[in-house]
């Protein structure tokens, strides 16, 4: 109890002391010049989804779960099965891996996720651009790449564009939406869980981004069938071409954010 | 129960001063010669960078094209004897290997190397090539290497260095090793090349 008091103390201080200014925070964007209109006659790879779910410490550690990301898996599964038909032109799925190609297929969403990061903290974090960068925001670009090797992916010489899917969970533990709730009290945010999604069309030819929709806390709660459908949808609501209509209340933060 | 709480606090801290502190990346532009992290060392950018904020290091500072998971060019300007590489995070918890009077420049790779996977928290981490070099207008090593972050990325790096006066300069370069290390690799050595210490 005296460590929690501790804790409020320190919370009502930093809410105090500290004024985090709210910075503004997109979360899409096409290569400029590129189109998708539906039934173009182009076909995309749809590539199997990256998929982790974690419990989350009181101190911020994740903690792998094994049963949550099978869970996960089999949701997200189900939902793009069910949406991949909407996206507004063929998709196929991408052949089972082995060997050396499972190698390069994971070393590939590796490098789409660290991409992805990349653009949210340096482009889509508009107090954060690089220098570099701003100038090319001036002149309207989205300039960043996988490289010409996804040409070598499994599937990819049948396709015209590859559509990587990610997301990573991390579920707070009682002590973390504790610390929360504490936080709550003193003003001070801190977030209980990650709940990031990312989603990338690539050109299989050049490796170039074409299209992301990338965030580190969105809706849904993956364990569950229609949290996995509510992150799908969300995942692919901007997607060029696409008919599946824009979720029409998305969660600011994880779904553990919300009573 | 108590150590948790502070680990609780400081995490709370650090959550709540980023948006604010993560705001001033510097560019560095082609042809402008400039000093590294205050000390007597310089390089004169054959392309635009940008230098990252944040102290990782009193004489260290890192610089990017496109983010530091993708390319990450850092340099140790004069690291002095007793020192670590870069700020530890816990001198208690967590110490990090010191450079010393004693080091010689074919133990730089495993200082390096031990930097690394304790600061980056690594499981796998390879020298693969150690050879001499001239850097700075001294004798000096080249080294090249690759680890694997927690991030499950397969990084390739390489790096230049040389003691002068008792002190630590060295050069480094990791980005992942699909598309971006050979991407950027001769970029990273004009910047080598470009690099003076009077």
């Amino acid at each position: 109890m005296r460590a929690l008091f501790g804790l409020m103390a320190a919370a009502v201080l930093c809410g105090a002391i500290i004024s985090v200014p709210a910075q503004a925070q997109e979360r899409s964007a096409v290569r400029p010049g590129f189109v998708l209109p539906p039934q173009s006659g182009k076909k995309i790879l749809l590539l199997r989804p990256s998929v982790r779910v974690a419990e989350q410490s009181t101190g911020g550690m994740a903690e792998p779960r094994a049963e949550w990301t099978d869970q996960a898996r089999e949701n997200i599964d189900a939902a793009l099965a069910e949406l991949q038909r909407q996206l507004g032109n063929t998709v196929i799925a991408a052949p089972e891996a082995y060997g050396e190609d499972a190698r390069r297929v994971a070393e590939h969403q590796a490098l789409f996720a660290a991409v992805s990061r990349a653009v949210i903290e340096y482009q889509f974090f508009v107090g954060n651009r690089l220098p570099t960068k701003k100038r090319d925001n001036k002149a309207g670009q989205f300039d960043w790449s996988l490289g010409p090797d996804v040409g070598k992916l499994p599937g990819a010489d049948q396709a015209d564009y590859g559509l990587f899917l990610l997301t990573n969970d991390h579920y707070g533990s009682t002590g973390r939406k504790m610390l929360q709730i504490v936080g709550l009290v003193a003003g001070v945010g801190v977030t209980s869980g990650v709940h990031a999604g990312y989603a990338g069309l690539v050109d299989l030819k050049t490796g170039d981004l074409l299209w992301l929709n990338a965030d580190g806390q969105m809706g849904g709660d993956v364990r569950e069938p229609d949290g996995a459908m509510k992150r799908v949808r969300q995942l692919l609501e901007d997607f060029p071409g696409s008919a599946i209509p824009k979720e029409v209340a998305v969660a600011e933060a994880g779904p553990e954010a919300k009573p | 129960m108590i150590p948790r709480t502070f680990s609780a606090i400081a995490a709370l801290l650090v959550v709540a001063l980023l948006p604010s502190a993560a705001t001033a990346h510097k560019l560095r532009e082609q042809g402008v010669v400039v000093t590294i992290a205050d000390s007597a060392l310089t390089v004169a950018p054959p392309r635009d960078w940008n230098r990252l904020d944040g102290n990782i290091g009193k004489h260290v500072e890192t610089w990017t094209l496109d983010g530091g998971q993708l390319n990450d060019l850092t340099f140790f300007a004069g690291i002095e004897p007793g020192k670590p590489l870069v700020r530890e995070r816990s001198k208690k918890r967590e110490p990090l290997p010191r450079f010393s009077a004693s080091t010689l420049l074919v133990e730089l790779p495993e200082l390096f190397e031990a930097t690394y996977r304790s600061a980056k928290e690594l499981a796998d981490f390879r020298v693969t090539e150690v050879q001499p070099t001239r850097f700075l207008e001294r004798d000096g090593v080249l080294f090249r290497y690759e680890y694997v972050d927690p991030d499950e990325l397969t990084r390739k790096g390489e790096a230049h260095a040389a003691i002068i006066s008792g002190r630590l300069y060295m050069i480094s370069f990791d980005a992942p090793r699909l598309h971006y290390f050979d991407r950027n690799i001769e970029d990273y050595r004009r910047i080598a090349q470009s690099a003076r210490l009077p």
